[in-house]
């Protein structure tokens, strides 16, 4: 005689643990830093550096939380560090050639649109593969900043509101710091639960199932490249208002600190997965690796070996350990 | 073209319906490959009709000239007697026409509810109302006696059946008019393929006409009402159910029908 049993479901709790092995992981990893510079030094958990290293952080966490959407679509942005340092040069030349800073901050944001429209359809219409235009990309931008200003540094002066993007503080927290949480709140909120997060992701999982059901695949794949831009632009201009100058060297290295964050904070290059709580955790992991080796003396040019170690033994757990469904303990048998 | 002179339309009392979906001389080619060489097809509301044919034989790529996923190089498409110029699966939807993928074109990284409503979220304001996409979905899939036990679980860990269960329901539960299965039971289990069956015969009876396509020839005969042959991108036969058998079809599959 046969029963008919039904199968038991496994604990909810085991479920949320696989689900969010990687941002629990991440977050195991930055606390760990913490604890280790901590130790390491006095002066880390002191209030001031810590508002010192999320003031730093904050124009790489925007640049982060718009690279979580371009990652997730399956795509890269090599030129945002070049895109950067562009428009943080024209922005200097801008004020410095009359132009009144809010009027200056809209041109910046349309700029930086526009840049990242142009790669975008160049990725999404003509078909090029993103890496090789935004590594055109990394060039030109780089180039044409070092082009207009001859190298050289351009000073802003009297913008008093101007610097208080950069410089400011509400109730003791920096603007930037506090610009960046909201831009990455909003990120969390767009993918989570509006429709241009879901197209998103969509599009970076199977490309061909969402032009099938009807959504605009090329268009949701150009725009993440669009949002890109205008968080380069964001990013440019705190940079600009905190050093009080553009240059054409600015953010150098800045594409592999972004990338970096994005995948250490679990966001697959594969596309289809996107967590921006990775990619917050991943900021500030790499910001308080870059500072307390600062703290400890260790040579600033230290950090690029320690960033790029850590994009290489990231990618590589997110291949070779998380792609396998690994669970936390042991499976239970029916 | 002499392939569709072949084809004999066994028009009986069908005959005096006006067609939901009128196919007229639709040629497709890929690069140097023919894949359809004018074909017609009628498909009338409440009736299922069975697409059949070798593989490679063009069945897909007309199946997808429907959906609005090809655009045919030649040939018109009328939709309830009036000529229609879709040229995406977006308008083909907004005509009613649904289809179930044979890759299911589903997003793995997506959880169940979210590929159920892939394309046409339900929204609250400016955001996801998941809470009442989770409600309708679990309307969907007991409609269509399907089970799977977490709607949030994430379509890549599920297993091939259920994510060909779950392709259907997308398909069928929008009112569809027309609605296009390319092998929609080819990963099912007994019980799933059944409930496909019922589901097909429960949807006709609304007047939704129904396309299959399958490699199952016994289904054909507890669903479908009409047959068309393909072969090497023509339609070579039409053949109303009761008027053909088992033996007849397979010989028309495999190109020993034309005496």
């Amino acid at each position: 005689m046969a029963t008919y049993t039904e199968r038991q479901s496994g604990s909810w709790l085991a479920d949320l643990v696989s689900e969010h092995a990687q941002v629990l992981s991440i977050a195991l990893f930055f606390l760990l830093c913490l604890a280790f510079f901590s130790a390491m030094n006095p002066n880390f958990l002191t209030s001031g550096n810590l508002l010192n290293v999320v003031r730093q952080a904050a124009p790489i966490l925007i640049v982060a939380v718009a690279m979580t959407l371009v990652i997730a679509t399956s795509g890269i942005d090599l030129s945002v560090g070049s895109m950067v340092a562009l428009i943080n040069a024209t922005v200097a030349i801008v004020i410095a050639a009359g132009v009144s800073w809010p009027i200056a901050i809209m041109l910046m944001l349309l700029m930086g649109a526009l840049i990242g429209g142009v790669q975008g359809w160049f990725i999404s219409y003509q078909g090029i593969p993103a890496f090789i235009v935004t590594l055109a990309g990394l060039s030109i931008l780089r180039g044409a900043a070092l082009f207009m200003t001859e190298g050289y540094s351009i000073p802003i002066r009297d913008a008093g509101g101007f610097f208080w993007l950069g410089r400011g503080e509400i109730v003791g927290l920096p603007v930037p710091a506090l610009l960046a949480v909201l831009v990455a709140v909003l990120g969390f909120v767009v993918m989570r639960r509006t429709t241009y997060g879901r197209q998103v992701i969509s599009v970076g999982s199977n490309m061909e199932a969402a032009r099938r059901v009807g959504m605009p695949a090329r268009r949701v794949l150009a725009s993440v490249y669009v949002v890109a831009g205008i968080a380069c632009a964001v990013a440019a201009i705190l940079l600009a208002a905190r050093l009080g100058s553009g240059s054409s060297n600015a953010a150098q290295g800045f594409e592999l600190q972004v990338i970096a964050a994005v995948v250490l904070g679990g966001t697959a290059l594969q596309g289809g997965k996107a967590s921006m709580l990775g990619t917050v955790l991943g900021t500030m992991t790499i910001a308080v690796i870059g500072n307390g080796l600062i703290l400890m003396h260790i040579s600033p040019f230290f950090t690029q070996i320690v960033t790029g170690t850590i994009i290489l033994v990231a990618i590589w757990m997110n291949t070779r350990l998380f792609d396998r469904r690994w669970r936390l303990g042991k499976r239970k048998t029916a | 073209m002499s392939a569709a002179a072949l084809a004999q339309p066994h028009d009986s009392a069908a005959a005096d319906v006006v067609p939901i979906l009128s196919l007229h001389d639709i040629h497709k080619t890929f690069g140097s490959h023919q894949a359809l060489r004018g074909v017609d097809l009628d498909i009338r509301p409440g009736e299922c009709l069975g697409l059949i044919g070798d593989n490679a034989a063009g069945k897909s790529t007309l199946s997808k000239v429907i959906a609005g996923t090809y655009v045919p190089d030649e040939g018109a498409i009328k939709v309830d007697g009036r000529p229609a110029h879709y040229t995406n699966p977006l308008e083909a939807r907004e005509l009613n026409i649904e289809m179930v993928y044979q890759d299911l074109a589903l997003c793995n990284h997506i959880d169940v509810v979210g590929n159920l409503f892939l394309g046409r979220e339900l929204k609250r304001g400016p955001f996801l109302d998941q809470k009442r996409m989770l409600a309708e979905a679990d309307r969907m899939l007991a409609a269509l006696e399907i089970r799977i036990p977490r709607l949030t679980a994430k379509v890549e860990n599920l297993s091939g059946g259920q994510r060909q269960a779950i392709a259907i329901a997308r398909a069928a539960s929008f009112q569809p008019r027309v609605l296009i299965m390319d092998e929609p039971t080819s990963a099912l289990a007994v019980a799933e393929v059944e409930a496909v069956l019922e589901l097909i015969n429960r949807v006709k009876a609304k007047g939704v006409a129904v396309v299959l396509i399958t490699h199952r020839m016994q289904d054909l005969f507890r669903v479908c009402d009409r047959i068309a042959v393909m072969y090497e991108g023509t339609k070579v036969a039409e053949r109303m159910i009761e008027d053909t058998n088992l033996q007849e079809l397979v010989d028309l599959v495999v190109g020993k029908g034309g005496h």
